[in-house]
């Protein structure tokens, strides 16, 4: 196949791991109105959980005690059981909290875990990480067949979390949320349980980022702890802005032109001196269209549509 | 004895990182992430002063100065025209602010490790007991007479008593004559240099890299909830006291875990106490 060809799928398919992610931030944050800083979190956690079911057994130079070479399937299942199951266990004590003190206590929370990846040699094999996760089914697939079949299998789950969520947020517990958002102290006249919603809410974001995270490795094959730094929960929310908070179609389309604005740059044939200084201009011109975007559409490119008016 | 002087030095610089960042949360009342970058920006800039030949001392000098400019410069380009567009805007606006001098420092310095040109340190020895290394001293010197300066300049001088009133209130300090604007341009000023200061003393005592202000921004915003979201004396506390916990948490966790310890100690503060340490001396009918 074409090189460019190949490029351009390659982070198309990357741009539906981020899709996802950014699909869970917004039910969050742009439906139920959370300041979540730790969404890498549980994007760490999937992605660990599906890479020690699913990688092989340690050799002699690696440390980890697991790698059950299981099915990627139970992997998958795992990583948004355990992406929940994180997200239940730390909103106990941060989901009291509100606004900056909730903000804080998430991106300390991602910061802990991800330290602790790269510590606990026993389960992560610490700042070396894991290496050679065999991708699902791909020695029955020519290499070129595999890549469109990933693409397709990635555009699948994207889609069906679109619909998923979407269905989410126009439900009634979706507009619950969004009357917590507005509201609080009126929501609850209409018998709406803050705490109640906001950790369900919560957990939901947590699978979604788990079975995010776990894309994310079938992807990469590998995982280091350097993977889960707050820069990714940065880049989703940066994402989520782009597109326009609040909105699922916007949350969809800004992780992809992200992804694009963040990529397109390394297809470019460059020395490797220039490929270090581009590679920096990068994060800059993310930072700037950032800006660009909220000095001038600060509701992004798509805005939340008002409902009921 | 080790401990409680790495702890006091630990502590320190993390009180002046952290300084510059709650005053603008104070006064501009949203968290300015982009505050790592000048720490990191401030040390870049003392690299560069003596690589183009200047004594190291004059360097840092400057470069407080320079950022400090540039602090200013930020305010009035970027953040005067979005104030009151809500504090989320604000906030990822310093996001990208943050990434864009990343970005540009990456690109101009490039991606490696540095440190400061400056000699090598001999412990200063008491009779039997080592203290601290000069740069050490230097730096506990320093810090204390800023925050004696700040403290002054807060409490008794007419610019610093103008910052107060806008951070209480915006609106009554208006009807008093106050400019607002010129306030907001002040505490940017301060809080960029206090972020250069702060960046120059981490390259001294380690190293100078593109994610240090990555690294810091997460401790700072540790200190700044310990100490009590925008309160400038529960921060200076909150410094010393994480700088002690870290250091003291090494008897127990391996030093891997230095950061985390920090992080452990906020998660707790909050669950228990999340008002941060402010509310320790104020009005107790806040409480819950």
């Amino acid at each position: 196949m074409e090189g460019f060809l190949i490029f351009s799928i390659s982070v198309l398919t990357l741009a539906f791991v981020y899709v996802i992610l950014c699909l869970a931030l917004n039910i969050e944050c742009g439906v139920a109105g959370m300041w979540d800083l730790g969404i890498v979190s549980y994007f760490g956690v999937g992605a660990y959980s599906y890479a020690i079911l699913v990688a092989p057994a340690a050799a002699s130079y690696q440390h980890y005690l697991f790698g059950f070479e299981l099915n990627p399937v139970f992997g998958i299942l795992l990583a948004v059981t355990m992406g929940g199951i994180s997200a239940y266990l730390i909103g106990l004590p941060s989901l009291r909290l509100r606004r900056e003190y909730f903000l804080i206590t998430t991106i300390a929370f991602s910061e802990v875990l991800r330290i602790t990846f790269s510590n606990e040699n026993w389960l992560t094999n610490g700042v070396a990480g894991i290496y050679n996760i065999e991708q699902p089914l791909k020695t029955f697939f020519s290499p070129d067949i595999y890549l469109i079949l990933l693409f397709i299998v990635f555009f699948v789950f994207a889609i069906i979390t679109y619909f998923i969520v979407s269905r989410l947020s126009n439900s009634t517990y979706g507009l619950s949320l969004k009357a917590l958002r507005e509201n609080e102290s009126l929501a609850k006249t209409a018998r709406i349980e803050p705490s109640k919603q906001y950790h369900s809410v919560y957990v939901f974001t947590g699978c979604l980022a788990g079975l995010s995270g776990a894309l994310y490795v079938w992807l990469n094959t590998l995982i280091v702890p350097t993977q889960f730094t707050p820069n990714v929960t940065f880049f989703v929310w940066t994402a989520l802005i782009i597109g326009g908070i609040g909105n699922n179609k916007g949350a969809f389309l800004g992780a992809i032109f992200f992804v694009i604005l963040l990529e397109t740059l390394s297809f470019l044939n460059l020395s490797a001196e220039l490929a270090l200084v581009i590679s920096s201009l990068r994060i800059a011109l993310v930072g700037l269209a950032l800006i660009l975007i909220l000095r001038f559409l600060p509701n992004g490119l798509i805005s939340e549509k008002p409902r009921f008016l | 004895m080790d401990i409680f002087i790495y702890g006091l030095v630990t502590g320190s610089i993390l009180l002046i990182c952290a300084l510059g960042f709650s005053m603008t949360l104070k006064t501009e009342g949203f968290i300015n992430v982009a505050h790592g970058q000048m720490l990191m920006l401030g040390a870049y800039y003392a690299l560069g002063l003596t690589y183009i030949g200047f004594p190291f001392i004059i360097a840092a000098f400057l470069s407080v100065l320079f950022c400090g400019f540039t602090g200013l410069l930020f305010q009035r380009v970027l953040f005067k025209p979005i104030k009151g567009n809500g504090i989320l805007v604000q906030l990822f606006t310093s996001v990208g602010l943050a990434y864009m001098i990343n970005g540009l420092v990456g690109a101009i310095a490039g991606k490696r490790m540095l440190s400061f040109d400056i000699p090598i340190a001999r412990v200063i020895k008491v009779g039997d007991v080592y203290l601290v290394t000069p740069y050490e001293f230097m730096i506990l010197v320093i810090v204390l007479i800023t925050v004696l300066i700040l403290h002054l300049f807060l409490q008794y001088s007419i610019l610093g008593k103008n910052i107060r009133a806008v951070a209480d209130n915006q609106e009554l300090a208006k009807i008093r004559g106050i400019n607002p604007d010129r306030c907001s341009d002040l505490v940017w000023f301060i809080a960029s240099s206090l972020a250069g200061l702060g960046g120059i003393f981490l390259g001294i005592l380690g190293a100078v890299h593109l994610n240090m202000g990555w690294q810091q921004i997460v401790m700072i915003l540790s200190v700044t909830v310990l100490g009590g979201l925008g309160s400038i004396y529960g921060v200076m506390l909150a410094g010393l006291l994480l700088g002690f916990a870290m250091e003291f948490g090494l008897l127990v966790f391996s030093s891997n875990y230095r950061t985390a310890i920090a992080f452990g100690v906020i998660i707790l503060v909050l669950v228990i106490r999340p008002e941060g340490l402010q509310s320790l001396w104020q009005s107790k009918g806040r409480e819950n």
